[in-house]
Parts: structure tokens; sequence; C-alpha cells
């Protein structure tokens, strides 16, 4: 197993480097204006609080924009951080074993005395390890530039909390993803519904705010149970996460399930 | 010599398919010998492979390498084989040194000795990433990858697709050096002549079915046995026919194509009341046999 993760991560090195340093770009250039911010935050709070319910609901249900919890949440954990997180867990899940079926690489793999549990095993520690790395940078850099640029009266720890609920949330994404793509569909198709659970959970549980029959819908989509401002305010149920935990554990059994067995195409 | 591969009544259809890509595929190959599995794209021959390999599920049948079953003992048996794609597909990325590495981590090479030896004798370039090399010195390291630990059991598809005649002949000797060490070699081949050449024993699919084995070696006594004959006159085809022991006569003019097989006095006999202009006996090689199974069948590549 060991060797296939060695050179998992060694082939999606440069990869996972530009995606850390993507989104070390992104925190910074978003933090960097926080100051400019920070000097009229009354004033600008104000404007805010007079938009409509259903936009603020796409905010994050909040007119607190400029309060230093109000701008991390707005800027980065409400929205952008688990959605570029989200992208990358996608990307892994839907190409770590299909990418090796799509190339017939895989072919290689398994007429080594490696069983096909193991191979999955490896691919998904792989893959946790590359979206770990990448949201552990994102992590740091929010931490250290939250101190630097005066985003005060945080604790760090709400702030790794926020980052670990982030990781946790495009893990549950990735692990979709991922069964998807074992059951030897199309690696597109993995992709496209991926994302549409990522990208859709997040308007779907956004829009239930305001919209009464979205509810019911959200309460089965990942996003739901992401709430990175009541994690920063500590006020977040962490039994919540066990949904994302839930789903983890049920996409890697039902991949083991219809994997160990299927025809390699 | 103890069997090393054993498929009985082997059987595989894809998905809700109606029509077996094989069936009943029952054959044997025993230590120290070299099957030769022989048929056009489609007939089986990588399903055949692919099964043997669990990459695909057999629907019926079983087989067993070295006396484990190809489904139930899976990783133990990979323990034993070294394979080599047709399709060769490796990472791009990769040089030829870090993709041998990378297998040489999934499976032990015996000695890293003997993986030198090979990557000398092939003159495998291992610097360069496998995207940039040509298919002949990508197949170079597939064969390196698939001979390094030295396994008891080769399952082989194309093995010499793409490389160059000096390098086709390092590759039967090093097949000849396997079966001296005792292993056997199942080995898909479209080359005739190559298959001739290395092979013990032959089979030929068609159709996902087996429909004949021969020994490479009897095949020589067929040899002499075929003659093309040119008459001056009409070719007494009637009573040619009514020679003991002709099993095939065909004609194009004048010109009689005879597949005999047993003493040849009375085909003498009847030769000697006509008057022949020329008779000459050739070699039935193994395109001719082949062909014979796959007349009226369509063409071969």
């Amino acid at each position: 197993m060991r060797p296939i993760v060695k050179w998992t991560l060694w082939q999606r090195r440069w990869s996972a480097m530009w995606w850390s340093v993507g989104l070390f770009a992104f925190i910074f250039i978003n933090m960097v204006f926080y100051p400019t911010f920070k000097d009229s935050a009354a004033q600008l709070a104000k404007s805010f609080a007079s938009l409509p319910k259903a936009a603020l609901q796409l905010f994050g249900g909040s007119s607190d924009f400029f309060s230093p919890i109000g701008f991390l949440n707005s800027q980065i954990f409400f929205l952008m951080l688990p959605l570029l997180l989200t992208m990358l867990a996608v990307s892994l899940g839907s190409s770590l074993i299909a990418r090796e079926e799509q190339d017939m690489t895989i072919e290689l793999l398994l007429a080594r005395p490696v069983s096909r549990g193991r191979l999955l095993a490896a691919k998904i520690t792989g893959g946790t390890i590359i979206l770990a790395a990448v949201s552990g940078v994102a992590l740091i850099t929010v931490v250290v530039t939250a101190r630097v640029f005066g985003l005060d009266g945080i604790p760090s720890s709400a702030i790794a909390l926020a980052g670990f609920n982030s990781f946790l949330l495009a893990y549950c994404t990735g692990a979709i993803a991922f069964l998807l793509a074992a059951t030897g569909r199309a690696r597109g198709a993995a992709i496209g519904i991926g994302a549409m659970i990522g990208v859709g959970g997040y308007l779907i549980t956004s829009l239930s705010g305001t919209v009464g029959w979205l509810k019911t819908p959200a309460k089965a989509l990942p996003y739901n149970y992401y709430q990175s401002e009541a994690i920063l305010r500590g006020t977040y149920h962490w039994l919540s996460a066990l949904f994302f935990v839930a789903v983890v554990a049920v996409c890697g059994t039902l991949s083991y399930l219809v994997f160990r067995r299927r025809d390699i195409a | 010599m103890s069997v090393a591969i054993d498929c009985q009544k082997l059987s595989k259809r894809y998905g809700r398919s109606k029509v077996y890509a094989l069936k009943d595929l029952t054959l044997q190959v025993k230590a120290g010998e070299i099957y030769g599995f022989l048929g056009p794209n489609g007939a089986g021959k990588s399903t055949t492979i692919r099964t043997l390999m669990n990459f695909i599920q057999p629907t019926a049948g079983s087989a067993t390498i070295l006396g484990l079953d190809i489904v139930k003992d899976s990783v133990a048996i990979k323990r034993s084989v070294g394979y080599m794609s047709g399709e060769l597909s490796m990472y791009p990325k990769l040089t030829g040194a870090q993709f041998l590495d990378y297998m040489d981590e999934l499976q032990p090479a015996t000695s890293q000795a003997y993986r030198q030896e090979l990557v000398k004798r092939f003159k495998a370039d291992l610097n360069k990433p496998l995207g940039d090399l040509s298919r002949g010195n990508r197949q170079k390291i597939g064969i390196v990858q698939a001979f390094m630990h030295q396994p008891a059991v080769l399952i082989l598809d194309e093995p010499t697709s793409g490389l160059d005649p000096l390098m086709q002949e390092v590759f039967y000797e090093l097949m000849e050096e396997t079966k001296q060490r005792g292993a056997a070699v199942f080995s898909s081949s479209h080359i005739l002549g190559e298959v001739q050449k290395m092979c013990d024993r032959v089979g030929i699919i068609r159709e996902g079915k087996l429909i004949a084995e021969r020994v490479v070696a009897d095949m020589a006594t067929e040899a002499a046995q075929t003659f093309d004959i040119v008459f001056k006159e009409a070719p007494p085809l009637s009573a040619l026919k009514k020679v003991k022991g002709l099993q095939s006569a065909s004609h194009h003019g004048n010109t009689v194509t005879i597949h005999f097989h047993g003493e040849l006095s009375p085909l003498f006999a009847e030769l000697a009341k006509h008057k022949i202009l020329k008779l000459d006996s050739r070699t039935l090689d193994l395109e001719e046999v082949f062909l014979r199974f796959y007349k009226d069948k369509g063409g071969w590549e």
C-alpha cells in the first residue's frame, strides 16, 4: 500500500503545490483589504443591513460583514474556501482511481500482489493527505494573516475548527465523487455530480432560510451541516459534523463493495 | 511437468450482452512450456488474459494458476506472475527508472542485478519520461517489469509488438531462458512466425472458442505433406481425391495443392499416370494452419 500512496503523492506534487499557492494568494488578497474596511465598518454595515433577506442569505444570513468574525466568515469561510477545497476534493475523488482506469495503468498495479481493497485504501490515503496538506496551508495562511491584518478577538482555535469543518465538507463531497468513480461510471459524471452536490448544496442551503420548501431537501446536502459562522462564534453543534463522517464512511464502504468484484474497463 | 495454468470451461460475457466473448475455454499450460495464443482482434485473446489476471470476472467456469483459483486467490497468484499488457499503458511522466522502482516496490525483483542485466540486454532507456519514448522503447521497459522478478508464470499480450528485429531476437533468447528455468508462459501474438519460433504449443481461438491446439514440433511432420503440383493437362482431381491419405486438395488451373498425410506411395502411383511439369513440396507453416481454420471467417491483420 505504501508505494502506491508514495507514488500517488509524487505524481500529484505539482498540482498540490499550485493549489496551495492559489489558496494562499486568494486568502492573502482578501485579508489584506481588511484594514481598509475596518475603518469604515459601521457605515458599510449599515448599508448592507438594508439588503433584501434572500440576498443576505447568500452571504450567510448575516449583515455583519465587517466585524473580524463577520469579515472572516463572509470572505473566507462561508463560501470561497469550502468551495475551492470542494473543487479540489471532487477533482481528486473523481480521478484517483478513474484516471488509472482510463489510462489502463491500473492493470500494472493489479498485476502486482495488491488487492483491490488495498489499492482503494492507498488511493484514499493519498487523496486525504493531499487535501489535508492544501487545507493546512490555507488554515495557516488564515491564522497568520488574521493576526497580521488586525482581525482581533478571534481565537486561533476557532479559526482552526472552521478550517477543519471546511476540510470535512470538501472531504465528504470528494468521497461522493470517489464512490461514483469507483463504480466505473464516466469520470465526467463523477466530477459533474460531485460539483453539483457541492455548489447546489450551497445554493439550496442558503436559500432554504427564505424559501420554506427547500428546508427538507437541504437536510440531505452536506453544506447544510457546514456552519462556519457558528464555529467562529463558538456556537456550532459538533454533532452536525457526524453527517460528514457518516457520508465518508458510507461512500468508502460502498466504493469497496462495488470495486472489489467489478470488471476493470 | 506440473500444470501451471488450468482453465476449465472458462467463459466470459460482458454486461447484459448475450454473446460470449469467451466460451468454455479449456486448456492447460505446463511448467516449462511456452503456449502461444492466436486469433485476430475480437477473437477473445485479451478477454482470456484479462480474466486470468482477474481484471474481469469470469461468467462461468474456473481457472487456476499454480493450483490457486484466479478469483479467490488472485493476490497470492500475482506473487508468482509476470504480466505485460497489449496496450502497454504506463505513467507518461515517470522515467523508466522511476517506473521500474515503482513496480519493484510493489513486487520486489529477485535480484537487482537481474533487473540491471535485463535493462542492459534490451538497451532500455531509463532516463527519459516514458511519454517521450517510442512504442518499441516503452515495450522494452514493459518486458523488464514483467520478467525482473523471475516469475513462475508469465502472461503476455503481444509481447514483441513494436520491437525491432534485433530486440525480438533478444526477447526470444529471454523466453528460452525463462522456459529453461521451468516457468510457464502464456503469450498471445499476431505474429505467426514468432509463435512458431518460440512456442511449444499453440491454441487458435475464434469467436471466443478454442478451435484447435497444435504442438509446434509436430507441424514439422505435417510440413513434408504439402505438395504443389503442376499438371501438363487438366488435373485428375477426382482420382486424386480417392487416394488414401489425401486430406484436402485445391486447384487453380492446372496447379493442384495437396495436403497429404500418411504413406506417399499411393499418391505417387497415381501421379505417375499423368504428365507432370513441376512438383514442389513446401513447409506447412503456422500461417497456413491458421488460415485453414479461418478460411471464410474474415481476415487476418
